[in-house]
């Protein structure tokens, strides 16, 4: 259902954003005809809106089956709405970067404040006799009790966070949005990363419930959102796929970011949620020395378009001859070289594989978040007992 | 705002601050602050630790139930954070709304020199996300006083979240009309789903005897039967309306937006009929909860909504009187009217609600002609600024000598006042200034909002028995 109205509605609302305004220039087709050509943006709004009123659908069916975790529910729903809401207003009035940290913070209050679940840890088996030894509590141990409660029983086992863990949890709020974001700028990109990370949270779901799990509970929750939000992100990703006929915006970004938070946290596997995002890791990590200004950031980071060959090209920033030689080893090898590939992930790909086309591109790095997917999930279910012993 | 502006605001503030300190005026706030500080701290910085001191303090009840004073006095904290929230924002946010377009002229000062500013538009958002995070503190206060009640401040949460998230879209996108007019209704639906309460509405006495007679059903009663169902126990006084009961609800949220969307036009209107409606809501939910009456849980929770909205409301008004610097767009009127359905769907007092929007269906009722085109609808029906005498005056359609003769003072007229209360107050009481003009009709809505209190309390009694 979810598809079929996004699928409908976002022709007939594009024509809206590009009447006011809310438009940008596709900025991967310079030199082509297609560079002149405003293309609607911010249309993330469609799916977030068809998503809450299948979420609202959802809940009255849910409400009668579960009423212990409606209230879950309901607090999910206007964290998300509130994200949406701000991220909308950071498409139309363009908030400066230090705002656009605060504003995930803002909306996952709801959820911090309802929150009545666990906010106790598990510590690797590895790590426990570093805060307890022959039931005594180690010197660690007894200085981190000034911040968190070491669960003695347990014999190092458990540490109950209290308020630091809610803290996490808005942390991961920030953090999902923000790094969908930065990986982000060819067509097709931010759909389709949450549309894979949709998919293999959705996996991970099905397999905990069908193996009959004692969190059987958490996972239905979160199947029943990421099934809608799967929906409403495919029928965008068939408008956003190149050639892109709408852009997404940061409306978008922020509201996948915040679905994505708020499973993981309602459902409690956030740990594996993250194993899902590593691909916008590694970007981010990556992206670090240009974010925070170590090396200078221009305004666009998105591969270059060579309008000659018809394919996408690492973007560039300016340097003298002798800066930055330890960036330089992977463009050709030209130490004095006058220009450095922009720090992202997307530019690295284009480095290590040679020029492709945005739609190559595109798919290549979706295969690779695919493969990332698989391996966090092999981590999840194989190498965790290594750390964990359950 | 001048001193002036001041008093004129206080004034329908006053008789729900008086019930207010009447009802605070038990404990002393410094002790009831102190408390809570003392037991935060306790609860949060020494993890683990059981035992919580509240012996300076009590806030319970004997039978265990929170006491309302210390409450309200935290909603009352509460507000006055989003007050000086709001107050602070608006100017920070407005030039942001300006730099990407989202502004309008003043279209009540053609003709002077401020009729070529841009005045930033939209700004409703500013009260709208203030609003919503005040709640959201509450929230954390109240999940702990009445955990029953937290699924329904959720879902009124929802819905007005919901509502200003469109609202904002339809100030930036401009939806047609007709979309419009869903929008209150697809934000209505978490309300709708999770509403728990009673569908049931009591008839009036003297309609009881046209549903049953003599304990059993008159043919009008069996009639309704196909639609609803008529509580044979009670003699025709209670009728459950089940669906029908949610779709009253939904219309009820189209119905505040739009009412108070079409009374607008001047500076300082919207922000300040709300701002007086709000103020006749919270005296009625205080004056239930002084009296101690069964629904004083309901009024409790109206009453916490009602604050928050307050106190964005007046540093919105601050902002927006006349001469405005910045305009609340359909954004503020989406946002008060949806938290305004939102506090009587679920404070159950919807016929009192609607006793205080008298004038705006009277506003609506008067406009239906032009709404409906029965009559030429022009796109602006605001009045007119007439740049000598630095007055406003109507505003006017353009139509033939012989036509619509029923609204004209003289028989040949080739203009005719456009059909709001608006136009209506200028032709009855003659060109006044825009400021004035505002407090005329705010000074209406007062009145209005006192007559309906004297309706809910005196001749109520004569409609039903209790």
């Amino acid at each position: 259902g979810g598809y079929v109205a996004t699928d409908r509605l976002i022709p007939i609302i594009k024509m809206y954003t590009l009447r006011k305004g809310i438009s940008g220039k596709d900025l991967g087709k310079r030199g082509t005809e297609f560079s002149s050509r405003d293309v609607p943006e911010a249309l993330g709004v469609v799916p977030g809106s068809i998503f809450l009123i299948c979420l609202t659908f959802c809940l009255v069916g849910y409400a009668t089956s579960h009423p212990t975790k409606l209230l879950d529910c309901n607090s999910a729903l206007l964290s998300i709405c509130f994200m949406l809401f701000l991220g909308f207003t950071d498409d139309v009035l363009d908030w400066p970067w230090r705002y656009k940290l605060f504003l995930p913070t803002i909306a996952s209050l709801p959820l911090l404040c309802c929150y009545e679940g666990s906010t106790s840890i598990v510590i690797p088996i590895q790590l426990r006799s570093t805060l307890m030894k022959d039931g005594l509590l180690t010197p660690l141990s007894k200085l981190l009790c000034y911040f968190v409660v070491v669960d003695a029983n347990a014999d190092g086992a458990i540490v109950n966070l209290g308020i630091w863990y809610l803290l996490y949890m808005s942390m991961l709020a920030v953090f999902c949005t923000n790094a969908i974001n930065i990986y982000a700028g060819i067509n097709g990109l931010e759909a389709g990363q949450s549309y894979v990370i949709g998919c293999a949270v959705l996996l991970h779901n099905l397999i905990e419930i069908q193996s009959d799990s004692q969190s059987k509970e958490n996972h239905l929750f979160s199947v029943m959102i990421v099934l809608s939000f799967v929906g409403v992100t495919l029928a965008l990703l068939k408008h956003n796929w190149y050639p892109a006929s709408v852009f997404v915006g940061d409306t978008y970004c922020y509201f996948a970011g915040m679905v994505f938070a708020v499973v993981g946290i309602l459902g409690h596997f956030s740990k594996t949620l993250l194993l899902f995002f590593i691909p916008q890791v590694i970007n981010f990590i990556w992206s670090i020395p240009q974010l925070f200004k170590l090396v200078p950031c221009p305004r666009h980071r998105l591969p270059k378009f060579n309008a000659k060959t018809g394919l996408m090209e690492p973007s560039t920033f300016e340097c003298k001859p002798h800066e930055y030689r330890w960036l330089k080893f992977l463009s050709n090898g030209n130490k004095n070289g006058t220009e450095v590939a922009n720090m992202t992930v997307i530019n690295l790909f284009l480095q290590i594989f040679g020029p492709m086309s945005e739609g190559n591109l595109c798919t290549a790095l979706l295969v690779g978040q695919i493969l990332c997917c698989s391996l966090g999930l092999f981590f999840r279910y194989n190498l965790a007992q290594v750390f964990f012993d359950e | 705002m001048n001193l002036n502006g001041h008093i004129l605001s206080s004034i329908p503030f006053l008789p729900p601050c008086y019930l207010l300190v009447n009802i605070l005026l038990d404990y002393s706030p410094l002790q009831v602050v102190t408390s809570w500080v003392q037991s935060f701290v306790q609860r949060h910085v020494q993890v683990g630790n059981d035992s919580i001191d509240l012996s300076s303090f009590q806030t319970l009840h004997d039978d265990g139930t929170v006491l309302v004073g210390p409450q309200l006095l935290a909603y009352v904290i509460v507000a006055l954070f989003g007050y000086w929230a709001t107050d602070y924002l608006i100017p920070a946010i407005k030039a942001y709304t300006l730099k990407r377009g989202i502004s309008g002229k003043d279209l009540g000062k053609r003709g002077t020199a401020l009729a070529e500013k841009d005045v930033p538009e939209a700004l409703g958002i500013v009260p709208g996300a203030i609003f919503l995070i005040c709640l959201i503190l509450c929230l954390v206060g109240y999940s702990t006083s009445h955990p029953t009640k937290l699924l329904d401040l959720n879902s009124a949460l929802l819905s007005v979240c919901f509502m200003l998230f469109l609202g904002f879209t339809d100030d930036v996108l401009d939806w047609p009309w007709r979309y419009k007019l869903v929008l209150p209704t697809v934000a209505s639906l978490p309300l709708l789903c999770c509403y728990s309460g009673s569908t049931s509405i009591v008839v009036p006495i003297q309609m009881r005897s046209w549903l049953m007679q003599q304990g059993n059903l008159t043919i009008l009663g069996k009639m309704s039967c196909y639609f609803i169902v008529v509580d044979e126990n009670a003699d025709g006084a209670i009728v459950n309306l089940g669906l029908w009961y949610l779709l009253y609800m939904g219309m009820l949220a189209v119905f505040c937006t739009n009412a108070i969307n079409i009374y607008a036009g001047i500076n300082g209107l919207e922000a300040g009929q709300a701002y007086v409606i709000a103020c006749a809501v919270l005296f009625h939910n205080l004056l239930e909860i002084q009296a101690d009456s069964q629904s004083k849980e309901n009024h409790l929770f109206s009453a916490m909504i009602m604050l928050s909205f307050l106190g964005v409301t007046l540093a919105l008004l601050k902002h927006n009187w006349y001469p405005a610097s910045v305009f609340v767009g359909d954004t503020f009127c989406y946002f008060a009217g949806m938290t305004f359905a939102v506090v009587g769907i679920l404070g159950h007092f919807s016929k009192t609600l609607l006793l205080f929007f008298i004038p705006q269906v009277l506003n609506f009722i008067y406009s239906t002609p032009q709404l409906f085109k029965i009559v030429p609808c022009p796109r602006h029906r605001l009045p007119r600024f007439n740049a000598k005498t630095g007055l406003m005056e109507p505003s006017t359609f353009v139509c033939k000598p012989d036509q619509y003769r029923w609204l004209k003072k003289r028989r040949d007229d080739t203009q005719v006042a456009n059909m709001t209360v608006i136009n209506l107050t200028l032709q009855l009481f003659g060109p006044m200034s825009e400021r004035s003009l505002c407090i005329v009709l705010l000074g209406g809505q007062i009145i209005f909002c006192t007559f309906g209190l004297f309706v809910r309390y005196y001749i109520s009694l004569f409609f039903f028995d209790n």
